[in-house]
């Protein structure tokens, strides 16, 4: 287990390395400068030079490549990822500062999504062909292909505009009383829904699919023909296995939650990752923009890798 | 006498046998000897919600195309004396208007700025997909066919596509190299999304390169080129032409994302995403603005991914439907 960790965590590294380059390349490439933004007749060409030299904007590409790859995974100095050309601040200080309401936001969904999305897949699936199955599986369906930020238009247009119960931007509520947990809990209502809808019918109907394919296994057949209590076969010796791969399911929903849902962000005005990516972009903000990437596909790595070790971990048949 | 008798009773037979073989070779005529696409298309009809998506799509499809070529420029023509005006079918002359839907808060014809909005974003997916196509089959043939290292080498940089959040390069590359032209966004979304059909075709070709008739072909002498474009290619693309329309889904609905943060499309041009841009200022004043795109964007994306399982289905020559 240790050397299988080992190994592919070595194997991640030419993978951020490619990633690194690619997206290096593609800041490289855009035209304009990153100082394009101060220059205006007060600004006097020294002062610019300055900035050129300060940025090191002055050097080829490839000087420019190998030190940033190099201060890069440097996490413990402050200026690692370099400086923000817009918040005047170290980059990494900023992305850290976001990620508490990311996490917050993204697991909460999380947290929602496998609450309320393997109950309801495991009762479609039980009671295949009822009416519940039905309206899980017609729910299913349409909440999956509801594209998630056209969901979150019309939550905030219905919660916010039409209804006005929930607020419609923000995490707390400016002056008295904003900010504690009930306030915060008030906030995420809508963005948390708008998340966790098309992931709870993505889920629901892979739990359903899985659950099925084991109720029709030999083993179960035969815990049926001895004797054993139904509710015993189905809850206990048939979903263990069913759920099993849902492990892969939450592989590939973690890293959503590190780079932030972007648009759900954006739209709810949410201060996490997704949106300071999306105002970096805006900005021109390039050595964010790279650090926003770079903690991107980092949490895609860690996810898949995370998700691999926890089926070999719940899965006996599974050796490394 | 007995030999006449017998003579007789031979005739007799042979006319049966004579009779029995016509009918048989009628039983065998009515059989009907189906095709692959014949089944393909049996196997269709046999899902109905995605012959209905295929029905809204042509709907949807013929409004984009033939209203804006009826109604000229007047999904870009404004009327100040119209802001917002309601629906109003025959103008003062008594001439049909195509104003179905109203005025939007502009005054310009809702109806055909709907149907050129959805011409804009259907244009841009086909465009899209069909980039996605040819550089997924291109990387997905040379690495299934080739294998080793070309297909290590290619598939790594899969990995590598694969670990960057996508939409966040998507703004990226609209936002540094746009200047809101349709052309980057079509880009855009290619640039990230060839690596799905990549996999698909390289998974394909990676199991079909043992099968027999393959092997034989090669052995026949046969180069890569005749190998991959007459022999392997066509049964491969069954998935990847569900992939295709998927992807149709998938690139709409980013169009749109992008030009609802204002990164794509710039909001005189008119796309779903720059309609829904321009709801956004009116989400707490007139909610009703974002339905029109709104609803269009769902059904564009249910229908899609609607036919894409119908598909799946029709196009697996190992389902077997039986006659009906």
């Amino acid at each position: 287990m240790a050397t299988y960790v080992l190994r592919r965590t070595l194997q991640a590294i030419p993978i951020l390395f490619g990633v690194a380059i690619i997206s290096f390349a593609i800041v490289q490439l855009a035209p304009g400068s990153p100082i394009d933004r101060f220059r205006n007749p007060n600004v006097r060409p020294e002062v610019l030079q300055n900035l050129i030299r300060l940025y090191g904007l002055d050097q080829p590409w490839w000087d420019q490549l190998i030190k940033w790859l190099s201060t890069f995974p440097q996490v413990w100095r402050e200026d690692a990822w370099g400086h923000s050309l817009f918040f005047y601040r170290p980059v990494r200080d900023i992305i850290l500062e976001r990620i508490p309401a990311t996490l917050l936001l993204g697991g909460t969904a999380l947290l929602v999504t496998i609450v309320v999305a393997i109950p309801i897949g495991i009762l479609a699936a039980v009671k295949q062909y009822s009416i519940a199955d039905k309206i899980i599986t017609t729910f299913a369906t349409i909440g999956y292909a509801i594209p998630s930020f056209l969901l979150g238009i019309y939550l905030l247009v219905l919660g916010a505009g039409i209804l006005g119960i929930f607020p419609s931007f923000g995490m707390r509520t400016g002056g008295a009383g904003g900010g504690d947990p009930l306030d915060v809990a008030w906030h995420m209502v809508l963005p948390v829904s708008s998340l966790a809808i098309q992931q709870i019918a993505g889920w629901s109907r892979y739990v359903r699919a899985k659950m099925l394919e084991v109720l029709q296994q030999d083993y179960v057949r035969t815990a049926r023909a001895k004797g054993l209590a139904s509710n015993r076969v189905t809850y206990k010796h048939a979903l263990r296995n069913a759920l099993i791969p849902v492990i892969t399911l939450f592989g590939l929903t973690l890293p959503g939650l590190l780079s932030g849902a972007v648009i759900t962000e954006t739209i709810f005005s949410w201060p996490g990752l997704g949106q300071l990516g999306v105002q970096a972009v805006e900005t021109r903000d390039y050595p964010l923009v790279l650090a926003f990437v770079m903690v991107g596909a980092f949490g895609v790595v860690v996810g898949n890798l995370l998700a691999d070790v926890l089926y070999g971990l719940a899965d006996p048949r599974i050796k490394y | 006498m007995a030999d006449r008798i017998d003579a007789l009773e031979i005739d007799d037979i042979a006319r049966q046998r004579r009779e029995e073989a016509d009918s048989l070779a009628e039983d065998v005529d009515r059989t009907p000897v189906r095709t692959y696409w014949q089944l393909v298309r049996r196997r269709f009809r046999q899902h109905r919600m995605a012959v209905i998506a295929l029905f809204v799509l042509a709907i949807l499809a013929s409004y984009a195309i033939l209203v804006p070529l009826i109604t000229g420029d007047a999904y870009a023509d404004p009327d100040i004396f119209k802001p917002d005006a309601p629906p109003e079918i025959f103008n003062e002359e008594g001439e049909f208007t195509f104003a179905i839907l109203g005025y939007n808060e502009i005054g310009i014809n809702l109806f055909a700025r709907l149907a050129k909005a959805i011409q804009t974003s259907l244009t841009i997916a086909l465009a899209a997909v069909v980039i996605i196509l040819t550089i997924g089959i291109l990387v997905g043939s040379i690495a299934g066919y080739f294998g080793g290292w070309i297909d290590n080498l290619l598939m790594r940089l899969v990995d590598i596509m694969l670990s960057m959040p996508a939409l966040f390069i998507i703004l990226m590359l609209v936002s540094f190299f746009g200047g809101g032209s349709m052309g980057i966004v079509i880009f855009a979304i290619a640039f990230t999304g060839w690596t799905t059909a990549a996999r698909l075709v390289r998974a394909e070709f990676l199991s079909l390169r043992e099968v027999d008739y393959v092997q034989a072909a090669r052995a026949l002498g046969a180069g890569p080129q005749r190998i991959i474009l007459r022999h392997m290619l066509p049964p491969a693309m069954a998935p990847v032409v569900v992939a295709a329309t998927l992807g149709i889904a998938d690139s709409v609905i980013v169009e749109a994302a992008l030009s609802f943060l204002g990164f794509g499309l710039p909001r005189s041009d008119a796309s779903l995403g720059t309609m829904l841009n321009v709801a956004r200022e009116f989400f707490f004043t007139d909610p009703t603005k974002v339905v029109y795109p709104g609803v269009m964007l769902m059904l564009i994306v249910l229908a899609a991914s609607f036919l894409g399982d119908g598909l799946r289905d029709a196009l697996d020559p190992r389902q077997r439907v039986e006659a009906k």
